[in-house]
């Protein structure tokens, strides 16, 4: 269950929205600017809104009326940024496990491995990998450090065409998989219908409508297209 | 601006390095227009540095040295004007502690000065090698059989008045200075002087730099050596020159 | 570390029959007098202290400057650079009146047998405040360097604050913090007005290489002395910022192959 219900304003930008959706992997659309990758960040914690309430699967993480502002490390959200955000000075074994330092679990470390196809990967660095690889090794990053939910931002932005296909196999995987709530960012269609039941809208920092994914049915893609970018 | 000025009559100051000792008795006697009109520009520092100063090419008028080697060692190098250097003043050494302190030292038994010392106190005098308070109060320490009292013991200050410095606030039980420091400073008392044959006479040459002879300088040397400006040395704790 | 050097200067006091006198023996009368040496090894000792002992302050406080915004802000900045603005001189007399035999602090210190006035220990002191704003200043520039973006993402894996620095951002600054550490050394080994002002000269206590060589230069014909220790203090400089530039190279060498 995602509850959004906030105000912001970054400088000469304002955003306000206020949606609940009980599907499990929800979809921002929208174009460039118009609010997508700020609600995703208020969700992590990275900006705080003016006033509103935050809240995930009936965790609160934000409430301006009962001043609830729970820190960034303690929200428990897995975040795959747009700019990956690699961290370039340890391998891609040590970034996955960045977010699970402790944790003796081998076999969920596998799984994910496994899941993402980073197998061979591990000893590199981060400069060493393709769009493709550092896109999955964050995401197993997200994963690894068991969070309530996951937030990705246009994780298929800037891939050529066969990484795109390969990041995207993975997270249909993913999907079906885990059981995780996903709140996706994205600004193309394709993307927005393997992986999400629910579609949120948004312009110019307003929430336009929201939809299931199941309402397009067998449609065409350009079809598709237009009624999500419809005004 | 260099330019007018000397037109319009006025006179660039006149420069003296002199001994960081001589600080108090000049500025006295600069403020009180003794040493002419614009008084001269006073400038204090170990007469070691003051002399390797001159020697490159430093732009001072007068050198008032604390001992005759630094100014020897400049007039070995041509730097002062010949004919000009006299001996202007003398002054005696003296063993100092802080104003509140009650020991009492007898220059003649060592382990008087041992015990004033005590476990951990230190005895602060200018660096022996360069400044000449510290050489004088060295030569002395040796002549009267107390180095190896205080070999180990000693804390060594770039020039006599950092000396007196670490004495006034307390830091150091116990200090040599030179007679003039003593009287200018109430944060200290006299425990004992040392006696002139223990160390080279404290003579306090004076001399014009090379290149800077003039009516101006003659005349600031005549004011130094005035029986006006050597009542106001005497005051200050200053001797007339030994020989 | 004190012992080591103790030891080391105790040697070379004694007769050239021990062990480490005679390795001495060989290329002493060549490069240095036994005084020049206990100066020379006091001044490593106290610089290496100074540095050692500067760089958790220094690095909390570099991080504050460079990761927070509070109130007084442009104050601590400003406190902070008075060493670099004040003469020396000023410096050593205010460490003088604080932590002198009758300072406020010094008081407590010698109550509690820490002796600090007129010990190599004041003069690692003076030399470490010297050093301070130049450490600060380096570690902030590095600091800054490393992308904010990156301790966001590891905020959001969980990371407490001090996971973030240690595990993120030391490691990514690390060229700034080696560079800067090299210059507070440098700082701290030519460290000279507040030095003798504080503790005075006093050899194989406070009487460092800089101390060292201003006397020789105050000494009549003492400048092929002071040339000597000069050209000693430069291969120090050297070795220093050699030593920097390996560290640095090291990470880079291991990476490992795919």
């Amino acid at each position: 269950m995602i509850e959004l219900d906030f105000a912001l304003t970054r400088g000469e930008f304002s955003l306000q929205l206020a949606l609940r959706s009980e599907a499990r992997a929800l979809a921002l659309f929208g174009d460039s600017g118009c609010g997508k990758t700020s609600t995703l960040h208020a969700i992590a914690g990275l900006l705080k809104p003016a006033r509103g309430r935050i809240a995930l699967d009936g965790r609160v993480l934000f409430d301006s009326d009962k001043r609830v502002d729970v820190p960034v490390a303690r929200r428990k959200l897995g975040v795959v940024f747009q700019d990956v955000r690699l961290f370039p000075h340890l391998s891609v074994r040590d970034n996955l496990r960045y977010g699970a330092p402790h944790s003796g679990d081998a076999s969920r470390f596998d799984d994910a491995v496994q899941l993402l196809g980073l197998g061979a990967l591990l000893k590199r660095k981060p400069d060493r990998l393709s769009g493709g690889q550092a896109r999955r090794v964050a995401i197993g990053r997200a994963l690894l450090c068991a969070p309530a939910a996951l937030l990705l931002d246009e994780p298929l932005s800037n891939l050529h065409r066969e990484a795109r296909a390969e990041v995207l196999e993975h997270l249909r995987g993913l999907k079906r998989e885990l059981a995780l709530t996903t709140i996706l960012v994205s600004h193309q269609a394709d993307e927005v219908l393997s992986i999400a039941d629910a579609v949120a809208v948004l312009d110019d920092g307003r929430l336009r409508k929201v939809q299931p994914v199941t309402q397009f049915g067998g449609e065409q893609h350009s079809a598709i297209r237009a009624t999500l970018e419809a005004r | 601006m260099a330019l007018w000025l000397p037109l319009a009559g006025w006179t660039a100051p006149l420069t003296i390095f002199a001994a960081a000792s001589l600080k108090p008795a000049l500025d006295d006697l600069a403020a009180h227009g003794a040493l002419g009109k614009p008084a001269p520009r006073l400038v204090y520092a170990a007469s070691s540095s003051l002399a390797r100063q001159i020697e490159q090419g430093a732009p001072a008028d007068v050198f008032i040295s604390a001992d005759e080697d630094w100014m020897d060692d400049l007039a070995k190098h041509g730097e002062m004007a010949a004919g000009t250097r006299s001996d202007l003043l003398g002054n005696t050494l003296v063993l100092v502690a802080p104003k509140t302190s009650n020991v009492q030292v007898d220059l003649s038994q060592p382990q008087t000065l041992r015990r004033a010392l005590g476990m951990v106190g230190r005895l602060s005098i200018a660096l022996p090698q360069s400044v000449p308070a510290g050489r004088y109060a060295s030569q002395s320490l040796h002549a009267l059989g107390l180095w190896d009292s205080v070999t180990g013991k000693l804390a060594m200050s770039r020039d006599v008045r950092a000396a007196l410095e670490l004495v006034a606030r307390g830091e150091c039980p116990l200090g040599i200075v030179y007679r003039s420091d003593a009287i200018s400073e109430p944060r200290v008392r006299v425990v004992a002087t040392f006696p002139a044959a223990s160390h080279q006479p404290i003579v306090y040459p004076v001399a014009i730099v090379r290149g800077h002879d003039s009516a101006a300088s003659r005349a600031l040397l005549r004011a130094l050596k005035s029986s006006k400006a050597q009542v106001v040395f005497r005051r200050h704790g200053f001797d007339t020159p030994p020989r | 570390m004190d012992g080591i050097f103790v030891a080391g200067r105790r040697a070379l006091k004694q007769n050239d029959d021990n062990r480490f006198g005679s390795c001495f023996r060989i290329y002493r009368p060549m490069i240095l007098s036994q005084d020049e040496t206990i100066a020379l090894l006091l001044s490593l000792q106290v610089a290496a202290v100074a540095t050692v002992c500067a760089l958790p302050p220094a690095t909390a406080c570099a991080w504050l400057l460079a990761r927070r915004r509070f109130l007084g802000k442009p104050l601590l900045e400003t406190a902070l650079l008075l060493p670099l603005i004040l003469p020396p001189v000023v410096t050593g007399y205010v460490l003088l009146e604080v932590f002198g035999h009758r300072g406020a602090i010094g008081r407590v210190l010698d109550a509690l047998h820490i002796s600090i006035a007129f010990r190599w220990t004041g003069a690692a002191l003076a030399a470490g405040v010297m050093a301070f704003p130049l450490l600060v200043v380096a570690l902030r520039t590095a600091f800054e360097s490393v992308d904010r973006k990156l301790e966001q993402a590891a905020a959001t894996l969980g990371a407490n604050a001090w996971r973030i620095f240690f595990g993120i951002a030391l490691p990514l600054s690390l060229r700034g913090l080696v560079a800067g550490v090299a210059l507070a050394f440098a700082r701290a080994f030519g460290e000279f007005g507040a030095t003798i002002t504080f503790v005075s000269s006093i050899p194989g206590e406070t009487r460092t290489l800089p101390i060292a060589l201003y006397e020789l230069l105050e000494t009549p014909g003492g400048e092929s002395g002071a040339l000597r220790l000069t050209w000693i203090a430069v291969i120090v400089a050297l070795i220093s910022t050699l030593a920097a530039a390996l560290l640095l190279r090291g990470p880079r060498a291991r990476e490992v192959e795919p």
